[in-house]
């Protein structure tokens, strides 16, 4: 009986090599060739495409992009777990409003949020006029802004694995650990900080993979001033020079097929994804 | 008698923390509403300045309603409604159907094919988004000599798909795990085929994790930008591609802020009436 019911697994194999798979060999293929789209009708082979690497605009955006997603996850790493702890140990133990408190903000849409933390980076923003403050300060267009950005809108993906990682760690551990005379604060280190860890590393990578290749909130926020990897991948793609814009999307893939695989081995059955 | 001088708690390593706890509670209290609170204020100034007279961003004007009466009335903004409404309903139904039936197939498979399929599914939940769509872009315009008018709505769909199916899967096969494998036995005993059994058995089992994998393609398909910009065309435009446009023409009506503040109000009371429901079944039984 089972093997009929695992019939119904196989043609999802299909629809993922169809669609996660086989684009990647096009990109690849992409890369080596010097054509406009994907009309492969005069293309002749070159390694012209990977000039690209030798840009300074490039290399900037692969700095940045590392730099501004690294920050990003650290700063929800720390912040994601001061936040998803103390809920998990509080008394309120409904999971379900739980997660909508911390789901709910991605109701409204992304772009609007990040517009309208736009806004309110503003010197005169709808705030200071409500308050009658003269003046409050300009965020908009700097470093800072993108940062704060890119954590309000990604501190979720980071709070909810946390959350869900701390939920499965047995109670009678954390006894067991009181019974053998270790102090609260060993407690947790000893026991439920390492127990946890894989939900740390399921958020952060939630978390570094889209803050490295979004192109929207650095755009939105920074103004346009600031460039990262995947604002030089949309545009390569809005201009038709899709062989650029594939090279660029195939080492961000490194970087993914990475995290899966970090992924496959601390978590082995994708529990704390969601 | 000799007096001994009385050992004190501290002389055996005791440490008062009681203060230095406290001030660590209070500490975190704070630290948790006040990152509640920056998740929320975008929300809270949409919410403000959909209540605002002045279609300028930097004033308050009055109080005002007449933004959420022209949500409807706006052609691009309400036809962009429709669309979003389409696009996602229609994936996330597919997807949470789909994917309840393909988690099921997955749970019956080997160990070693489970892992390298649950490896695969994986891919389109980490995948950068902007590769996502550009690979899904590059795969249907693969299929364009054979569906000349693929681009729009079908492969907006299928690219939703393509992105919320993992997140069923992912939702259901847990509980999977939990349900009693006698269950399925005594279906096929009572002489039920497997498929009608996984309807009549499984599917009531796990009603949870299909419900909690719903609401999360939705909540994914409603809120998603990258792969909806890369896999339209032919002008089908969805909420997140016109306000990209319009943030980039600085054409953006209030009126999509009222459209967005009633959305999160509405999502919000259904989520606390479905919990709120949930817990007066638990009681009553």
């Amino acid at each position: 009986m089972n093997k009929t019911i695992r019939k119904l697994a196989y043609p999802y194999y299909g629809w993922l090599y169809f669609l996660a798979i086989v684009p990647i060999a096009i990109m690849f293929v992409l890369i080596f060739f010097d054509i406009e789209g994907i009309s492969f009708g005069e293309a002749s082979f070159t390694f012209r495409n990977f000039g690209l690497f030798l840009e300074p605009s490039t290399i900037e955006a692969f700095l940045n992009s590392f730099l501004f997603a690294t920050m990003a996850t650290l700063v929800s790493a720390v912040l994601g777990y001061m936040v998803a702890y103390p809920v998990f140990r509080s008394r309120f133990r409904n999971k379900f409003i739980i997660l909508t408190l911390f789901i709910l903000p991605m109701w409204s849409n992304m772009l609007l949020r990040t517009e309208a933390l736009g806004n309110i980076m503003e010197r005169h923003n709808i705030y200071t006029d409500l308050l009658g403050l003269e003046s409050g300060f300009n965020l908009r267009g700097s470093n800072l802004a993108v940062l704060i950005g890119l954590v309000i809108t990604y501190l979720p993906f980071m709070i909810l694995p946390i959350y869900t990682a701390l939920e499965k760690i047995d109670p009678s551990l954390e006894e067991a650990a009181l019974d053998l005379g270790v102090s609260e604060m060993r407690k947790f280190w000893k026991v439920v900080f390492p127990l946890s860890f894989k939900g740390v590393i399921t958020g952060c990578i939630m978390v570094f993979l889209p803050c490295m290749s979004g192109f929207a909130i650095p755009e939105i926020l920074g103004n346009g001033n600031i460039m990262l990897i995947g604002n030089i991948i949309e545009q390569s793609f809005r201009n038709m020079s899709y062989n650029l814009g594939s090279l660029l999307a195939i080492t961000i893939l490194f970087f993914i097929f990475g995290s899966l695989l970090i992924v496959n081995k601390v978590d082995k059955d994708g529990g704390t994804l969601i | 008698m000799t007096k001994y001088p009385k050992a004190s708690v501290e002389e055996y390593g005791y440490k008062n923390q009681r203060f230095l706890r406290k001030a660590y509670q209070i500490f975190n209290k704070v630290l948790v509403v006040l990152v509640i609170f920056l998740m929320y204020l975008p929300v809270i100034t949409i919410a403000l300045q959909s209540f605002n007279s002045s279609s300028e961003l930097t004033a308050f004007g009055s109080f005002t309603f007449k933004w959420y009466g022209e949500i409807f009335q706006h052609p691009m903004l309400s036809s962009a409604i429709q669309n979003t409404v389409i696009v996602s309903l229609s994936s996330t139904l597919l997807a949470t159907v789909l994917g309840t039936f393909i988690a099921m197939g997955i749970y019956y498979l080997s160990p070693k094919a489970k892992q390298r399929i649950l490896l695969l599914n994986n891919i389109p939940i980490l995948n950068a988004d902007i590769v996502t769509g550009i690979s899904l872009m590059l795969v249907f315009s693969l299929l364009l000599p054979i569906f000349p008018y693929m681009f729009g709505l079908p492969t907006l769909i299928l690219g939703h798909l393509f992105f919320t199916l993992p997140y069923v899967i992912l939702s259901v096969l847990p509980k999977l795990g939990e349900v009693d494998s006698n269950l399925m036995d005594a279906a096929a005993d009572l002489g039920l085929k497997p498929i009608k059994s996984l309807w009549k058995v499984m599917v009531p089992a796990v009603k949870a994790g299909i419900f909690s994998g719903m609401l999360l393609a939705f909540t994914m398909s409603v809120d998603d930008f990258v792969v909806s910009y890369y896999t339209t065309g032919n002008g089908y435009d969805n909420l997140s591609i016109w306000i990209y446009g319009s943030i980039g023409r600085k054409s953006l009506t209030p009126a999509v802020y009222a459209f967005s503040s009633l959305l999160t109000l509405g999502t919000a009371i259904v989520l606390l009436t479905v919990n709120l429901l949930s817990k007066r079944k638990v009681r009553n039984k």
